[in-house]
């Protein structure tokens, strides 16, 4: 099972495509959670999900808005659309009770 | 970001590997962080990856392990085979607190032996098992090297320091990643073994001198059966 934040990092990769690579993996995750996202996390959380064969890693070209740095290019592989596939299933699933999903009134204490 | 805070940036991520220096070069680059935020980004990913490698064994073992007690233990042995040096070159030589003293030339070539035998293995087992923190190892080194452990008057204290020279060696060719056959070895470990045995039955052997012998069982325990004799990483 993925953590919060591999599920996070598998969904922003697979989002832009083919185009998926650091800063733009770490503008999708800052963006859309409004939480901040350090390099170190991201980088060590690409190389364990590359480890576990759910994504695959190259060095792309370089680009002069880069400073004529490379990009490291990052694409979900099948296992790891799979592995995402069950993490949101299982949150779907385990959401649908939950007063904030199903409209109800009620606070947990 | 100005040229010179981004210099400041560039020379931290010095400390990162190559290919991922250039990305996240690329990445703090393109959002356009400011330098502290960049120089926290980077020492971060650092930190997060020295953390890695000490999550693992092998760094441990060969800091504490080999390269702390093996420094210690040939400092003494360098010290030891000078002595017997100056003694059979000059028998009226000497003082009673050194620590040899009965021993015949070939006792002394059997200690020249054991000593670059060690001192290689010691330093090839710290370089293959701990690459990427081998410097740690080297600083640990420094510990005993920075003091006078082994005072041996009047002897100059460079003597003791006989065992560097194959040590560094050892560590160059770990760190190149130079393999041997495990028959190989086993063969070094064999004639260390039975050199030690011979200079333990002279009563020329210290007792914890045997613990210099288990980095060469580690390498035959640790090769490849086939591996190539010489391969550069």
């Amino acid at each position: 099972m993925l953590g919060e934040f591999e599920y996070l990092l598998i969904t922003a990769t697979a989002s832009p495509g083919d185009e998926a690579y650091g800063a733009a993996i770490r503008e999708e995750i800052q963006k859309n959670t409004r939480r901040s996202c350090s390099i170190g996390a991201l980088y060590t959380t690409i190389d364990r999900l590359e480890q576990k064969g759910l994504l695959r890693t190259w060095m792309g070209a370089a680009t002069p808005e880069r400073g004529g740095r490379s990009k490291r290019m990052v694409r979900v592989t099948s296992k790891g659309v799979a592995a995402a596939k069950d993490f949101y299933q299982a949150v779907t699933r385990i959401s649908q009770g939950a007063s904030w999903v199903t409209g109800r009134a009620g606070e947990v204490s | 970001m100005s040229e010179h805070t981004w210099a400041l940036v560039e020379m931290a991520a010095g400390m990162l590997a190559p290919e991922e220096r250039e990305a996240v070069l690329g990445d703090l680059r393109e959002a356009n962080e400011n330098v502290f935020r960049a120089l926290v980004d980077v020492f971060g990913l650092y930190l997060r990856r020295f953390g890695v490698l000490w999550s693992d064994w092998r760094p441990w073992l060969a800091g504490f392990g080999v390269a702390l007690p093996s420094c210690y233990l040939l400092m003494g042995v360098s010290g030891s085979v000078t002595c017997t040096f100056l003694r059979l070159m000059d028998p009226s030589v000497g003082h009673w607190y050194w620590p040899t003293g009965h021993e015949r030339v070939s006792l002394l070539l059997c200690h020249i032996l054991l000593l670059l035998a060690w001192s290689w293995t010691a330093g090839f087992a710290v370089g293959s098992m701990s690459r990427r923190t081998v410097w740690v190892s080297v600083g640990l080194c420094l510990l005993p090297l920075s003091r006078a452990c082994f005072p041996i008057e009047p002897l100059p204290r460079l003597c003791t320091f006989l065992f560097l020279f194959p040590a560094a060696v050892g560590i160059l060719h770990g760190l190149q990643g130079i393999r041997l056959e495990r028959v190989m070895w086993g063969a070094l470990a064999v004639v260390a073994t039975v050199l030690m045995y011979v200079a333990w039955s002279n009563q020329a052997l210290w007792i914890y001198n045997w613990a210099l012998i288990w980095p060469a069982w580690y390498m035959v325990a640790s090769a490849r059966r086939n591996a190539p004799v010489v391969q550069s990483a």
